[in-house]
């Protein structure tokens, strides 16, 4: 199969898998429960004046706010791209001092870091890159934060109904 | 092209959606997320653009630190600096 068609059916597979990733742990976290910090409120807020929902526009508020399991996620694949397993640990290390610096107490940042370096580093013996890693959490990310917030808020907020029960 | 190309090229074409949807958005705090995207889009870059060890530690500063500064703006826009 052509080089560039495979990278592209790689990448499509590594977004749905750092996807799951990163909304399975920040909804582990709870992050639609509560704004870490003030400035995350306000986006919830502006993001349901502007159609959206307040629990998912919380969440991410919060992923705006400080490094969550997305960013953990990215950085992994960072991480594994430049040093294997190694590289996504110094990650995991970096975004928990990020979490302290940007007045976060959680952990999903750093959970979400370590789980992706194993996942990311699984997929690689399996005849993956990662950074066809790095380029999927791009594109999970721009399907929750970069296309509409009303419907990723309100997408988010039915997944945090089910989680809460 | 290598894995690493395509996904170099997609992380520049997000970059610059982002940036373009940034600049189109009326309201500031929404602007917040996709400024977010770009971002992780430009931490992909670093990341592919420099494979040596500090490029994980370049990747991470830059994130952490435009983090932070949507932090500032968030929370500056919603009046005050303590925590909610």
């Amino acid at each position: 199969m052509d080089t560039v068609l495979l990278t592209t059916v790689h990448i499509l597979v590594a977004a749905a898998v750092c996807w799951l990733n990163f909304i399975t742990i920040d909804m582990f976290f709870k992050l639609p429960e509560k704004g870490g910090v003030v400035g995350a409120t306000a986006i919830a807020r502006h993001i349901e004046a502007g159609g959206g929902s307040l629990e998912g526009g919380t969440m991410m508020g919060n992923i705006v706010s400080s490094p969550d399991a997305s960013a953990g996620t990215l950085l992994a694949a960072c991480g594994v791209f430049i040093a294997g397993i190694p590289g996504g640990l110094l990650a995991a290390l970096l975004v928990f001092i990020g979490n302290r610096i940007c007045h976060d107490r959680g952990y999903a940042g750093t959970t979400g870091c370590l789980t992706a370096t194993f996942i990311v580093f699984g997929f690689t013996l399996a005849g993956f890159s990662a950074a066809e890693f790095i380029a999927g959490m791009v594109i999970a990310i721009l399907s929750i934060q970069g296309i509409s917030h009303a419907y990723a808020s309100r997408v988010l907020s039915t997944i945090w109904k089910v989680r809460r029960g | 092209m290598t894995p690493a190309g395509v996904a170099l090229v997609l992380c520049g074409a997000v970059a610059l959606y982002a940036g373009v949807r940034v600049a189109l958005e009326p309201d500031t705090l929404r602007k917040l997320p996709f400024l977010n995207v770009f971002s992780f889009a430009i931490t992909g870059v670093i990341a592919l653009l420099l494979p040596h060890p500090l490029g994980i530690v370049a990747a991470a500063a830059y994130f952490v630190g435009s983090t932070l500064e949507s932090n500032a703006i968030a929370s500056t826009f919603a009046g005050g600096l303590e925590r909610g």
